[in-house]
């Protein structure tokens, strides 16, 4: 600056001791390094307030937080496999109740697309020529390789097909798989032909008998 | 959305309903509206998961969807409505203490569940109120559901809104979605039901033991086919209606505190009588005569007419002017200046704040520039009477964190320092902006802290369960009293002495928490009543 002939002070615009600063004294060192992650403080911090409310609050939290965890709204990622299988593992397992969203309220997207799964071989076989003719027709190579790869790790969710009245409930474990191969199949054809003229076909009128029906997809398709 | 909004909404989800909602929750706040197809893309997930999750979203009324032009439904996160999800042990807290265990039942059962409709409600309430009751008696249906009557009236529980009834004859494809409308009149309308029935026991304690399915006990709910009389009327807890709750109780706590037990009182009246006329975000009461309010005071309470007037008088005439005087009429018309209550609230937990945090010199300081507006460093130094070098020291500090904020009023175009004002102010709504920033990080860090602890020290409590569980089973076949104590020692004392630490240290997160939400709580009502002024 040239103003500030050889004076030795750096040179500021302003007055220094403006700023609490006495003449001559040294400015403090400029901070290199970032402020510390747990930096003394001053002042304690006052103690939190207790009384019955209080009290009852915490509790409730903690109960929240429990019962959250068994709530069917409480998804688990799928699991890995283990090389050891603990065998305590198989009583810790929570078990929730289903939850039927109700679809009238949802999207017609959001419903999981399995209504054919009881309609038998009969109409598994419609579907598979339709599949057939859709896979000479898409165009989508790619969109077949990532169909494929999602059945790989997709549909581990079991849930989807409790049986009626919870009967076969929980005994399902081995049949459940073959079951879950075939509504797999049905799903995909599905997946395709949406692709090709995006309209779900599985998608019945919504008329005054919806309310039956909707009472039919309770056991396929609940969360 | 600010970073520290996004990680305690990212925390929030995925402590109640895991790590997938998570991640589809998180990618919607994150990037706004987005259909099904570009959520499953863009997050790599299944697209049965990502619908799943999404349908856990809407239930909760965390997500809503529309439908757009072309047919694409969008889906959107409501983030305010996440961060709620904080309050939850305060709402139902509330609903005890003004409905007792049904109430409290009846909100956590609709907090648990999003929404619900009120017969499934009537029937989950009463059910578990059996379950805690002694043995042969059983809570009536007919009982929670007149509770229920009472929240709705009250305005504590809402409809959601309805999927309107479709028309037969209509033509072409249905649509991608439902539109859903709510008609405001029928907003807290009970539909009439006929709920007749006593709440059911689960059938014994053996069902209760662990690897027991619960379908069983779920088999009798889903047996009865008859069909539902209020289906597709579902109910939420109306969370804004209780946020008007805990501001009314502010303002009374506040007034108790600043004048006596009496006014406050007074002030309760008046707020109890606003309550359903005033929209909860209006900032005046509707005006209530010193005639109206003499009537509806508490039974039993017993002060004169003249002291009534006398005491309305007072809180018309403090500076903090939460009570104003509209008219003469009926022998006076008071009205609450809502607004003004919440700006004091708000300023003064700045104030606290800046105490706890900087000392009472600093906190001089702070009130000071408040209550001057404007002020030069040389005159902070003078009035404060706090030593200059001091005075300077705490005033940047406080600059530095952004409390206090500096204008420069420059003389000259050039803003040469030395010919430029500097001045001290306050901006309550910036500050107050900024404390909620903090607010929301520091719940975001006790949450990490908590889930810390508990991780660090989850053999020990696996441990401790199963040594509990043991000793229930035990105690329930009849061990003997040397059987329990060697189970009971399979727990070392260093073990037992980790596990108090770790419960003391979990309570009082866990109670930072919900208080620091309080403070949250006084702030966001601020700054939305402040916005919607200006």
């Amino acid at each position: 600056m040239a103003g500030n002939k050889g004076r030795g002070r750096a040179a500021y615009t302003f007055n220094i001791e403006a700023v609490g600063f006495s003449r001559g004294e040294k400015l403090p060192d400029v901070a290199l390094k970032p402020p510390p992650l747990f930096p003394d403080t001053d002042y304690k911090p006052v103690p939190l307030k207790t009384g019955e409310g209080e009290d009852y609050m915490l509790a409730l939290k903690q109960e929240l937080r429990e019962t959250v965890k068994r709530m069917p709204y409480f998804i688990e990622p799928p699991e890995e496999k283990q090389d050891i299988e603990r065998y305590s593992k198989r009583y810790m397992k929570v078990y929730k109740e289903e939850w039927v969203p109700d679809w009238r309220r949802l999207p017609r997207e959001m419903m999981p697309r399995k209504k054919y799964k009881k309609a038998g071989p009969k109409a598994k076989k419609v579907n598979d020529t339709g599949k057939d003719t859709s896979l000479t027709n898409t165009v989508d190579v790619l969109e077949k390789i990532e169909e494929l790869e999602k059945r790989g790790d997709g549909e581990k969710s079991d849930e989807e097909n409790e049986e009626k009245e919870g009967t076969k409930e929980k005994s399902k474990e081995g049949d459940d798989d073959e079951e879950d191969d075939a509504a797999e199949q049905e799903e995909y054809d599905e997946e395709e032909q949406e692709e090709e003229n995006d309209y779900i076909n599985s998608y019945f009128e919504d008329g005054d008998d919806f309310g039956a029906d909707s009472d039919d997809n309770m056991d396929e398709a609940t969360y | 959305m600010t970073q520290a909004e996004i990680k305690l909404c990212s925390l929030l989800l995925q402590e109640h309903f895991g790590e997938i909602v998570e991640k589809i929750g998180v990618h919607l706040i994150r990037t706004g509206s987005q259909p099904l197809r570009v959520i499953a893309h863009d997050t790599r997930t299944p697209l049965d998961q990502v619908k799943k999750a999404l349908c856990v979203l809407i239930q909760h009324n965390l997500v809503i969807y529309q439908v757009h032009k072309r047919g694409m439904v969008e889906y959107e996160a409501q983030c305010s409505r996440v961060l709620r999800m904080l309050r939850y042990p305060r709402y139902i807290y509330t609903a005890k203490t003004l409905y007792s265990d049904t109430g409290e039942l009846i909100v956590e059962e609709l907090l648990l569940n999003g929404k619900m409709t009120m017969s499934a409600l009537v029937k989950k309430v009463a059910d578990r109120l059996t379950e805690t009751m002694e043995d042969g008696k059983t809570m009536d249906y007919g009982e929670v559901s007149s509770t229920f009557v009472r929240l709705a009236d009250t305005h504590f529980v809402q409809r959601c809104p309805l999927v309107p009834a479709t028309e037969n004859s209509d033509p072409g494809p249905p649509p991608p979605a439902p539109t859903l409308v709510i008609s405001e009149k029928d907003m807290y309308l009970v539909p009439k039901l006929n709920l007749i029935g006593k709440g059911k026991r689960r059938r014994s304690s053996e069902d209760d033991a662990i690897g027991e399915p619960k379908a069983k006990r779920l088999k009798h709910t889903t047996d009865n086919k008859e069909p539902i009389p209020d289906d597709g009327i579902y109910w939420q807890a109306n969370l804004d209606r209780f946020h008007q709750h805990f501001r009314d109780q502010a303002i009374v706590s506040a007034v108790a505190n600043r004048m006596d037990q009496t006014s406050s009182e007074i002030m309760r009246t008046m707020l109890r009588m606003s309550e359903v006329t005033t929209p909860s975000g209006a900032p005046f009461t509707q005006p209530l005569s010193s005639n109206e309010i003499f009537r509806s005071l508490p039974v039993g309470y017993n002060i004169s007419k003249q002291v009534l007037d006398q005491y309305l008088t007072l809180l018309a005439d403090d500076p903090l002017e939460f009570v104003a005087k509209s008219g003469d009429s009926g022998g006076g018309m008071y009205v609450i200046n809502l607004h003004k209550v919440l700006g004091s609230l708000a300023t003064a937990t700045l104030e606290s704040v800046v105490q706890e945090r900087f000392g009472s010199r600093c906190a001089r300081i702070f009130r000071l520039v408040l209550q001057k507006k404007h002020l030069e460093q040389k005159q902070v130094e003078d009035f404060a009477m706090i030593p200059a070098k001091e005075a300077k020291d705490m005033l940047y500090k406080m600059l530095s964190e952004n409390f206090i904020l500096l204008q420069e009023i420059p003389k000259t175009p050039d803003h040469a320092p030395s010919r430029t004002f500097y001045l001290y102010t306050v901006n309550i709504l910036s500050a107050a902006r900024m404390l909620l920033h903090r607010c929301y990080k520091s719940i975001a860090n006790l949450i990490e802290r908590r889930q810390f602890e508990t991780k660090e020290n989850k053999r020990l409590l696996e441990k401790s369960q199963r040594v509990e569980a043991i000793i229930a089973s035990m105690q329930a076949t009849g061990a003997e009293e040397a059987q329990l104590q060697e189970i009971e020692e399979m727990i070392t004392a260093p073990e037992r002495q980790q596990l108090e630490t770790l419960k003391r240290n979990v309570n009082k997160l866990d109670a930072s928490e919900i208080q620091v939400d309080e403070t949250i709580f006084l702030l966001e009502s601020y700054i939305e009543s402040t916005v919607k002024r200006q």
